[in-house]
């Protein structure tokens, strides 16, 4: 029984706070709205959490190696738009997919390349490369919206499992589980750790720290890349204000989820996950008590703060006891 | 004449989480008087002076300043009462200038009230000249040595007129020279009637500097001595409980025939070392030695391919190495035990668990890289157990364990990969003296077991006391090369200098 109660404590013990802000939702929500706790409304929330969802788990990673790609969105908007466009003129939607996510592919080695091997500091190497992939995407799109893709194309967005449980819901659960499986399991995940929490000990002891970068910024391009594309499948559309601020929204979940942006080699995939969940269920209840839009942003704001508060207090602490 | 007690200390206790770290301590600092507090890692000299400095706070025991009971709860509130304290690590602006480090925060203004550069600079100036340094006060600090870094962190103490300058471990990275200037330097703040305490591993420096030595052991204190009438082996009996031998490992002799491991001809990096041709055969305990900035660290990072050279020839076990790279050389059974072992040794939030492993894992998982977890776990527990770390479990973090122990979980983390050439540069930096016993055992157990060793040291005790051979660097050149038996540590010294 101890033993159990160890093991819950190592898997949840960093994460009591945010499973707190969780659970209280859950009990407060079915009496503010009685819709809250319906099952077509949680499948609605996972959903909707699928695209900053799924950005975040990469997001996550690059601030583990001690960098941060705010270039997301931009990359994001520009290889779903292509995508979406492939299929616009007739190609096989898997085929502008997987062309979509080599783009992806270029895009995060151009960060890994400015990072990894010209030093160039990640928020300025991924500031360019958001410049780029948006300027590239507003030139192409010009500002238009691309609707009537193929529908076995919006079947990965829209399709229900068990005519209930959605597809994206599905993908994010299972993106999550094998994120945070390899990250705490696998040698590059470790040596990701590694890198992050101190460069030069890792170079030492013979891991090759810019593969590492370039695996982290491809794989958030990609995942950020994939986020789009079950986007414009959900939604059947490609707007030209695709990703906006997804990169912030990423790094605001992986943050309240506990990764630190202070210094690499500390954060959780779960606790991003967690992260991502509270931020959808705060949208879903102020959208259910008919909050605006502006208020949202504002308290978003406060709840990144408080959380962010809190967590400095909890280290104070433990470094005192130490 | 007695002088007066500046800083008394009575009955200090201190528990963290029921285990007591300190227990009825008394502590006093007379005026003008150098008294060093010794103990092994843990036992309670960190505690005392956190204490001291208002980082714990503890309801047991009084603390008087000038005969008056104060209380200090905050750092702040220590510096109000005139204590000063120097840390281990550097604190320094890099790119401000010595004038500024050593007034900073405490700038001087001119009669408007703006910041006055020129006045700084020559109050700077005429300190650096009473304490007896050739410092230019208006270059970057960043341009200046390490040992000179550590002097201005001193002398800003003095700017702010602290009657009690707290240093830990202030010579851990100064050669001879520089400690004879350090030394010199603490003279004269003595006359000016500063006291100080002085927290060091080093017995020499101890026994050389202070009047008074207060020994911890286990939380107690564990005798007071005074100058003149002790030995430095009743600091080491009092601090362990038990002499440790000085072993003189004269059994080791390496014969020409034995196999040549590494062969470094004409080694060559710009500015850093030239033309260094040597010569290690297998099974043997080499020292590298010199001065700060003789170019052993860039050496031995040139070796082990964490810095790049201009020319000269690398042949490894025969064979030549055109571009040796950190993992190529890992897997060429080569390890390197890095000199700044916060910066390069470790991964502080990682477990002793994962750091062991850290140069091992591919060993450790399947083809796709999956971690076999409980081969891990019994590697770890294996290796820690043999290098006697102490800990509660292997999934401790390393940043939490003491200085010698954090530095033998780097040790099991090279000798992990069983390596057949091991490069140490400066292995026993903060590391008390029983931890560096234990320490040097290891080495000796696995040079008899075939592993060639190169010692990179500043501490001659430490290569004449486990080196068959010293190779005597200085500016970056080899000078001699020079059998360690029967070679005293002065005539060491007058090779380096």
């Amino acid at each position: 029984m101890q033993q159990k109660i160890n093991r819950l404590k190592s898997i949840f013990g960093e994460d009591i706070m945010r499973l707190a802000i969780i659970l209280a939702f859950l009990i407060v929500m079915p009496i503010a709205s009685p819709y809250f706790l319906n099952i077509k409304n949680m499948m609605n929330i996972l959903q909707n959490i699928s695209l900053q969802g799924i950005t975040a788990i990469g997001m996550t990673i690059v601030i583990i190696t001690g960098g941060i790609d705010i270039s997301t969105g931009g990359v994001c908007a520009f290889t779903a738009w292509i995508a979406a466009s492939l299929m616009k003129s007739g190609t096989n939607w898997m085929l502008a997919c997987v062309c979509a996510i080599l783009i992806a592919m270029v895009c995060g080695s151009i960060n890994a390349f400015s990072i990894g091997i010209m030093k160039i500091p990640p928020m300025i190497a991924t500031l360019a490369m958001m410049n780029m992939t948006r300027g590239l995407q507003t030139v192409i799109s010009r500002g238009t919206t691309l609707t009537g893709l193929p529908e076995s194309f919006q079947f990965i967005g829209q399709g229900l499992l068990f005519g209930i449980i959605p597809l994206p819901a599905i993908i994010i659960v299972v993106f999550y589980l094998s994120a945070s499986w390899f990250m705490s399991r696998t040698i590059l995940g470790r040596n990701i750790y590694a890198v992050g929490g101190n460069p030069e000990a890792a170079r030492v002891a013979g891991i090759r720290n810019t593969r590492v970068i370039f695996f982290a910024y491809i794989l958030c391009s990609v995942l950020a890349c994939i986020a789009g594309l079950i986007f414009v499948s959900r939604t059947n559309s490609a707007p030209a204000t695709l990703g906006n601020n997804l990169e912030m929204r990423a790094i605001m979940a992986a943050v309240i989820g506990g990764t630190s942006v202070t210094f690499g080699g500390k954060g959780k995939i779960m606790g991003t996950f967690l992260g991502v969940i509270i931020v959808g269920l705060i949208t879903n209840a102020l959208d259910l008590l008919g909050v605006s839009a502006y208020y949202q942003q504002f308290i978003q704001g406060v709840l990144v703060l408080s959380v962010v508060i809190l967590e400095a207090i909890r280290t104070m602490r433990v470094a005192r006891q130490h | 004449m007695e002088q007066k007690i500046i800083v008394n200390m009575k009955n200090i206790t201190m528990s963290f989480s029921g285990n007591k770290v300190l227990d009825n301590v008394n502590f006093d600092l007379r005026r003008g008087e150098v008294h060093s507090i010794m103990g092994a890692n843990g036992a309670g000299k960190s505690t005392l002076i956190k204490i001291l400095n208002g980082i714990y706070n503890t309801p047991f025991g009084e603390i008087e300043i000038d005969g008056k009971k104060v209380n200090i709860k905050t750092p702040s509130d220590a510096e109000k009462y005139g204590l000063a304290f120097v840390h281990q690590e550097l604190n320094v602006c890099n790119d401000m200038t010595v004038a500024e480090n050593m007034y900073i925060g405490n700038w001087i203004r001119d009669k408007y009230g703006l910041y006055d550069k020129k006045a700084t600079s020559e109050k700077a100036k005429e300190l650096l000249n009473i304490m007896g340094v050739s410092i230019d006060p208006d270059v970057p600090v960043r341009r200046l040595r390490t040992a000179e870094k550590q002097i201005i962190e001193i002398l800003k103490t003095l700017t702010r007129e602290a009657k009690v300058v707290i240093l830990d471990e202030p010579t851990s990275s100064l050669n001879e020279a520089e400690k004879e200037n350090f030394f010199g330097i603490l003279e004269r703040m003595k006359k000016k009637g500063v006291s100080i305490i002085f927290i060091s591993h080093f017995l020499e420096d101890v026994f050389r500097l202070s009047d008074r030595v207060t020994v911890l052991k286990d939380g107690l204190n564990n005798g007071v001595f005074y100058r003149g009438h002790y030995t430095k082996d009743d600091l080491v009996v009092a601090m362990m409980g038990k002499k440790i031998a000085n072993e003189v490992s004269d059994t080791l002799t390496i014969s020409e025939d034995a196999p040549v491991i590494l062969e470094l001809q004409n080694f060559t990096s710009e500015k850093k070392f030239s033309n260094v041709s040597i010569k290690i055969h297998k099974g043997d305990i080499v020292g590298v030695c010199g001065l700060l900035g003789a170019g052993k660290t860039e050496l031995a990072k040139a070796i082990f391919g964490i810095d790049d050279y201009d020319s000269g020839k690398l042949f490894l076990y025969g064979e030549e190495i055109k571009k040796p790279r950190p993992d190529l050389m890992i897997k060429k059974k080569v390890a390197l035990l890095t000199e700044e072992r916060k910066l390069e040794g470790f991964i502080p939030l990682m477990s002793i668990k994962e750091n062991t492993t850290l140069s091992i894992m591919k060993t450790l998982a399947n083809k796709l890289g999956i971690i076999y977890k409980s081969e891990q776990e019994r590697f770890a527990n294996n290796i820690s157990e043999q290098m006697t770390i102490k800990m509660s479990s292997i999934n401790q973090s390393v940043i939490s364990l003491s200085g010698g122990n954090q530095q033998k979980v780097v040790i099991a983390k090279c000798l992990a990969s069983e390596p057949k050439l091991f490069l140490l540069d400066e292995p026993t930096r903060g590391v008390d003296v029983y931890a560096k016993s234990e320490i040097y055992k290891i080495l000796r157990d696995f040079a008899e077991k075939g592993t060639t060793i190169i010692i990179f040291s500043s501490e001659l005790e430490e290569l004449l006391a486990n080196c068959s051979k010293i190779i005597v660097l200085k500016k970056g050149q080899v000078v001699d090369e020079v059998s360690a038996k029967n070679l005293t540590k002065n005539s060491l010294l007058s090779m380096i200098g």
